[in-house]
């Protein structure tokens, strides 16, 4: 039997289908103008760019720091990148530049919450911890986020772009300039996992309940 | 392997996979459930005012010359071209973005702007358009803009820079207490909180919000407007008015007033539920009025029921008799231009003044809670 994270099968069904790709080839098109027009000083087309980039920026931020902060970076990360955008080389990467800027942001969030414990790529203790505070913290939507926030962080930041944010795989692809293949393992992997997960969660919440 | 108790083990992965991929083929049913529950998490903010950029110095011969420099270097010119680059580079850096805002003092204690705190060594730094500014219990700030004014921001005070364009300045006080002296033209400068909306219209006042949202805003100079949903208040230097989330302004009162006058009053404003109640306090405020309390029940006429508003129009006009354009009828069916024209004998401002503010900020979209 096939499990559903395995790589040939994963890899075989990375193909697009044509206007799929189409598409987002005509937004990338669309970001290079507008990061032209941004950088001559035109804030409409910035606008656009964040219409078009802050679910993505939003999501990576909430795949690594507390929900109640996360609007507030969101801007951080925005405005840094308005005044790094003469910076960008490739205007046709703005995606995956800016998500590099939101995951910036997020660690220096964490280096000034916590000045002496180095973070790591593989989800603490701490960060899943952490993830709720400031925000809701009741009800199965919080626990939900918190069985996605204990997963590894590849796996989490795809997944919350495509169960919080509703972005697609290729969406999530086109937006963080990661590959097609790569997302779809992240999910795959990551959607296994929190199945997992959650079923123990049940089989265990009930018989808490009862003791 | 089916386990027969756990129906996410064996689900075919073609199936689950494209749903999960890009919703095509037959939904999912738990992830349509995830999808469900965590979309509360979602993004859901408005795109915000974003400050101006300043375009950068172009050089497009300087850009075609930095693709040559490795070719140059290998044809052993290397270092007239280090010297070059470096002239060039140094010549050719981009403006900086210029930040529009407020620049922030530290008075006392830690502010912080965001995640960044402020110490008193740092000298003043730039809150930008976006911007969180929060003081503790120790500490207190100061804002100041050139062409604006001057924010004295009190200790435990939260509030955002809205925006910073030309005509229209304006902030958001989420909680705590800020003291402004404005010298922007009148209708300028304008402060969200949770239960209202401030327009200065030329003044110094002070403006507090506790953690309810609930607001109270004093004046000392000038005059300040205070609005919600179309339910308004004007008040001049001396006088005070508190507001309440969901109930918007109260009625605006001078604070020498009698303890019976403003206890009533704040019954009436935000307390009374029966007409009986309301008519046992407006009774007590019309008896406890003084000339100056004109203010008060000027913006009565607008508050009371039919029946009520012949008392107060009597008392009113016992204090400040309406002027000969004005009549009893048009008072009591609540005829705009002849209220203003009474206003404008109570000695405080004419009223055109926030006549014309007002419908120039009408449409300007706000963040206090207008719902």
């Amino acid at each position: 039997m096939a499990r559903s994270g395995d790589r040939s099968d994963l890899l075989a069904a990375g193909v697009e289908p044509g206007p799929v790709r189409e598409q987002f080839a005509s937004e990338i098109s669309d970001d290079a103008m507008w990061v032209a027009a941004a950088r001559d000083g035109d804030r409409a087309a910035f606008g656009q760019l964040y219409e078009r980039y802050a679910r993505m920026v939003h999501g990576v931020l909430l795949s690594k720091v507390a929900v109640g902060d996360v609007d507030d970076l969101v801007q951080d990360v925005f405005l840094r990148a308005l005044r790094r955008l003469s910076t960008l080389r490739e205007t046709a990467s703005f995606g995956a530049w800016l998500a590099a800027i939101a995951r910036n942001v997020a660690n220096d969030y964490h280096r000034r919450s916590l000045p002496e414990e180095p973070l790591t790529d593989d989800a603490s203790d701490h960060e899943i911890q952490s993830g709720m505070s400031g925000g809701d913290q009741d009800g199965p939507a919080a626990e939900i986020l918190e069985a996605v926030m204990s997963l590894s962080e590849s796996y989490r930041e795809t997944l919350i772009l495509r169960l919080v944010e509703g972005m697609t795989g290729p969406e999530i692809a086109a937006r963080t300039g990661m590959t097609h293949g790569s997302v779809r393992v992240n999910l795959h992997r990551g959607m296994e996992q929190l199945r997992a997960k959650l079923s123990v969660s049940r089989a265990v919440g009930p018989e808490q309940e009862k003791s | 392997m089916d386990t027969g108790n756990n129906r996410t083990e064996n689900r075919p992965s073609t199936q689950s996979g494209d749903y999960l991929w890009d919703r095509s083929g037959e939904p999912d049913p738990e992830i349509q459930r995830l999808e469900s529950l965590l979309r509360k998490f979602r993004h859901d903010s408005p795109t915000p005012a974003f400050p101006e950029i300043v375009r950068e110095l172009r050089w497009p011969f300087f850009r075609w010359r930095i693709r040559l420099f490795p070719a140059l270097a290998t044809a052993a010119v290397g270092v007239v071209a280090i010297v070059a680059v470096t002239f060039l580079v140094y010549r050719t850096k981009p403006t900086p973005t210029t930040l529009a805002g407020w620049d922030l003092t530290n008075v006392q204690g830690t502010p912080r702007i965001g995640r960044k705190t402020l110490s008193a060594k740092e000298g003043t730094i730039r809150l930008g358009i976006g911007q969180i500014l929060e003081t503790d219990s120790q500490s207190r700030a100061s804002l100041q803009a050139d062409d604006t004014g001057k924010i004295e921001v009190g200790p435990s005070t939260r509030l955002r820079l809205l925006s910073m364009g030309s005509g229209l300045k304006r902030i958001a006080l989420d909680r705590g207490t800020i003291h402004t002296y404005i010298w922007a033209p009148a209708g300028q400068f304008v402060v969200d909180t949770p239960s209202a909306v401030t327009v200065d219209l030329g003044c110094a006042y002070t403006l507090q919000v506790d953690d309810s949202g609930a607001g109270m805003v004093r004046t000392s100079l000038g005059w300040v407007g205070f609005k919600l949903n179309g339910h308004e208040s004007f008040i001049p230097a001396g006088a005070a008015c508190a507001t309440r989330p969901k109930v918007g302004p109260g009625t605006p009162y001078f604070e020498d007033a009698s303890a019976e006058f403003r206890s009533a009053l704040a019954r009436f404003d935000f307390e009374d539920t029966t007409s009986q109640q309301s008519a046992h306090d407006v009774s007590i405020v019309l008896s406890e009025a003084r000339n100056r309390d004109a203010l008060t029940l000027w913006h009565l006429l607008a508050r009371v029921n039919d029946e009520q508003r012949v008392l107060v129009y009597n008392r009113l006009s016992q204090f400040v008799p309406p002027p000969a354009t004005v009549t009893k009828e048009g008072i009591l069916r609540l005829d705009q231009p002849m209220l203003d024209l009474w206003w404008n004998e109570l000695g405080f401002d004419d009223i055109s003044v926030w006549r014309h503010w007002e419908r120039s900020w009408r449409g300007v979209s706000t963040s206090a809670r207008e719902k």
